[in-house]
């Protein structure tokens, strides 16, 4: 039967060609769905406050708090302005890294309350709502500054 | 109505009626292999970093993004994202696997929380 959508790649890749998605990976780590809400919250939320959100999941080491630092200020754009959210399931830790501009606009106390609503998330082990969530607190206490509204 | 009738509408059409449920409900769950994340198991994959889209960029695509790994499809090592920024997007000029310096960023804020 012909399949609509058809995921076997044909047999056109050189030694140049990378692979395709459904060849990388048996095992992905999001499906799409959760990855195009991921996508979305992270970058509607950078787009609203104007700082900019990353997302880091994966091991944190022993001092997790150090490492995340480190994190944040390789994270790119100016680090200052970045807010870095780094999850690791393994450890069941997350932590939040705020840059001295962003840290004015989201105190830690802020920070503490979206932690806290991710970790009730993560406990019922879902990842990409409790991420989604604790994105929108974030984003919410942020605001929205007045030199990024255009007139239209 | 004899008895195989009375048999077959008051427990072959309930039956059936359960039957149609339970494979709508646990078929589509028995087909996703994924894996769902439980709190407390180890976890296995490599580090992933995602970052969002860049503000006027025309369809960002995977090979001209800043952080480690940063596009949503997952992370790319060393010589595979080099050859994959210059192949595919050949105009794209990368200067290999784009780690950004680290740059102080001033009294660092945050909040820590654990599950």
């Amino acid at each position: 039967m012909t399949r609509a959508l058809e995921v076997e790649s044909h047999d056109t890749a050189t030694s140049e060609t990378g692979p395709s998605r459904s060849e990388e990976g048996g095992e992905q780590l999001f499906s799409f769905q959760e990855l195009a809400r991921l996508d979305e919250a992270l970058t509607m939320s950078s787009r609203e406050t104007g700082l900019r959100f990353t997302l880091y999941i994966g091991d944190l080491g022993k001092p997790t708090r150090s490492r995340a630092e480190e994190l944040h200020a390789a994270s790119g754009g100016k680090p200052t302005e970045s807010v870095l959210i780094a999850i690791s399931p393994g450890q069941r830790v997350v932590e939040v890294v705020t840059g001295a501009a962003a840290a004015r606009r989201i105190p830690d106390r802020a920070c503490a309350l979206a932690v806290l609503s991710m970790t009730g998330s993560f406990a019922n082990g879902d990842l990409v709502g409790g991420i989604v969530n604790g994105l929108r607190q974030l984003s919410d206490q942020a605001g929205h500054p007045s030199g990024l509204r255009r007139p239209y | 109505m004899n008895v195989a009738e009375t048999i077959l509408v008051f427990a072959g059409a309930p039956l059936a009626i359960i039957a149609v449920m339970a494979l709508l409900i646990f078929l589509p769950a028995a087909r996703s292999k994924r894996p769902r994340y439980k709190p407390g198991q180890p976890w296995e994959h490599a580090p992933v970093w995602y970052e969002p889209h860049p503000d006027h960029a025309p369809a960002a695509g995977h090979g001209e993004t800043l952080a480690i790994g940063s596009s949503v499809y997952g992370e790319r090592h060393g010589d595979d994202a080099a050859g994959h920024g210059s192949t595919s997007h050949g105009a794209t000029a990368i200067g290999g696997p784009a780690a950004p310096a680290p740059v102080p960023a001033g009294p660092l804020g945050g909040a820590r929380g654990t599950w």
